[in-house]
């Protein structure tokens, strides 16, 4: 009765991953207004694999990112990946996690996210500035720095929200 | 002498009578010659009550509505005539399937929509995707239920233009911002600010003379030729539906 018990508990907390991680790609979807800054919505993606890599550590970080990086670039326009920005991010956030438990507090949530959705704003720009060079370079700076700024500030906000309490579920899961 | 005192009473009798007469002629005099200030005035005081009001302008507007739609519809309809006969490519467009928008993405990185209908509805890469104010952008790929479409501001996005009032070509590019850039293909192409950019009247990949936007400002110094900023005229945010043209 007991190992029944605890082998449905499992499959029970495998489903809450899973459709936790399914609904990053829909969130980019449906692309929430009122989650936004300048028109522009959070990094979703960052929100879900900071918490999954403090917890689970680089292997499985840099799996999720891969994973999560296919998914939304097969929503996404052609032009840019988003796949090495998340796997180095996943890759670097799990061997924080390793390292020390001072991370797991809302304020360093928070900072990493924004990081985190810096670096990956900063690996598209650098992908379209180089397949568009032939576009004027001030307009397109300014618009893509808008667009990095805007997303990351409202990622940093709604991490200690969102991403605190991921990372509590992913912890318990894993103890 | 008797009949003297007599006869001035009845003089003044008559005088008496025809007084109002004369009054009232005077009075006339008056008003035209102030071009019936008086009694127009006094008219619109009164009738004031039963002017027209806003319904009546509304039923006007909506005459003047109907009329210029019948117009563009004959016109139309007359353009196609001689487009048959000059064979080029008809500007009807009876091949247009409508199709719900069910994901939009506006501004960031990816600037698409994704449509409720795909391949099995008939539409196919590289289709305009048409809204209230003219194209949106190019249909660029497509699943069986749904097609994702790269909207004319996205980066990448690369349409060719036509500015009629000058009769010069372009190539409008998607720079991520509201306002795409428009490169022109002429080291002095004549155009001012406020102009329309359409898709080119001979196009045969795009439907022609499709309304794109008004041109903002123009950088005659640009190398290798000049730019300039449009803004469009449909928006892509806040529509609903969409036409998309068969293929």
């Amino acid at each position: 009765m007991g190992t029944s018990s605890k082998a449905l508990t499992v499959r029970y907390t495998k489903s809450a991953v899973i459709a936790s991680a399914i609904l990053v790609p829909c969130l980019a979807l449906i692309n929430p207004r009122l989650l936004a800054i300048n028109g522009v919505g959070p990094s979703w993606v960052v929100l879900w694999l900071l918490p999954w890599s403090l917890a689970g550590g680089p292997l499985l970080g840099s799996f999720a990112g891969l994973c999560l990086g296919l998914l939304l670039d097969s929503i996404s326009l052609y032009g840019a990946t988003q796949i090495p920005a998340l796997i180095v991010l996943g890759f670097w956030w799990g061997r924080l996690g390793k390292v020390s438990s001072a991370t797991h507090n809302n304020l360093s949530l928070g900072l990493l996210a924004y990081m985190g959705s810096f670096c990956v704003g900063i690996s598209l720009w650098l992908q379209f500035y180089l397949r568009h060079l032939q576009i004027s370079f001030e307009i397109f700076h300014s618009w893509s720095f808008q667009t990095i700024l805007s997303q990351s500030l409202i990622t940093g906000l709604l991490s200690p929200i969102i991403s605190f309490w991921l990372l509590l579920y992913f912890k318990n899961r894993r103890s | 002498m008797a009949g003297g005192p007599k006869l001035v009473g009845l003089r003044l009798h008559h005088l008496r009578k025809v007084l109002p007469f004369f009054f009232l002629v005077g009075c006339l005099f008056l008003v035209r010659w102030s071009k019936g200030a008086f009694f127009v005035d006094t008219y619109a005081l009164i009738t004031r009550p039963f002017w027209p009001g806003s319904s009546q302008r509304e039923w006007l507007q909506y005459g003047d509505l109907v009329e210029s739609q019948v117009m563009v519809d004959l016109l139309q309809a007359d353009n196609n005539r001689l487009r048959r006969m000059l064979a080029i490519k008809s500007s009807s467009t009876p091949d247009l399937v409508s199709v719900p928008v069910i994901a939009r993405k506006s501004n960031g990185w990816w600037q698409q929509l994704e449509l409720g209908k795909g391949s099995v509805a008939g539409i196919q890469i590289g289709a305009a995707v048409m809204g209230p104010g003219g194209l949106l952008g190019i249909v660029e790929s497509v699943t069986p239920s749904t097609a994702r479409v790269r909207l004319l501001t996205a980066p990448g996005s690369r349409v060719g233009v036509w500015v009629n009032r000058a009769k010069h070509h372009g190539i409008l590019l998607g720079i991520g911002t509201n306002r795409p850039q428009l490169t022109f293909l002429d080291k002095d192409p004549k155009v001012i600010a406020g102009d329309v950019v359409s898709t080119s009247p001979a196009s045969t990949i795009l439907p022609p003379n499709l309304p794109v936007g008004v041109i903002q400002s123009l950088d005659k110094k640009a190398l290798p030729a000049p730019i300039a900023s449009v803004q469009l005229l449909s928006a892509p945010e806040a529509i609903d539906w969409v036409q998309v043209q068969k293929r």
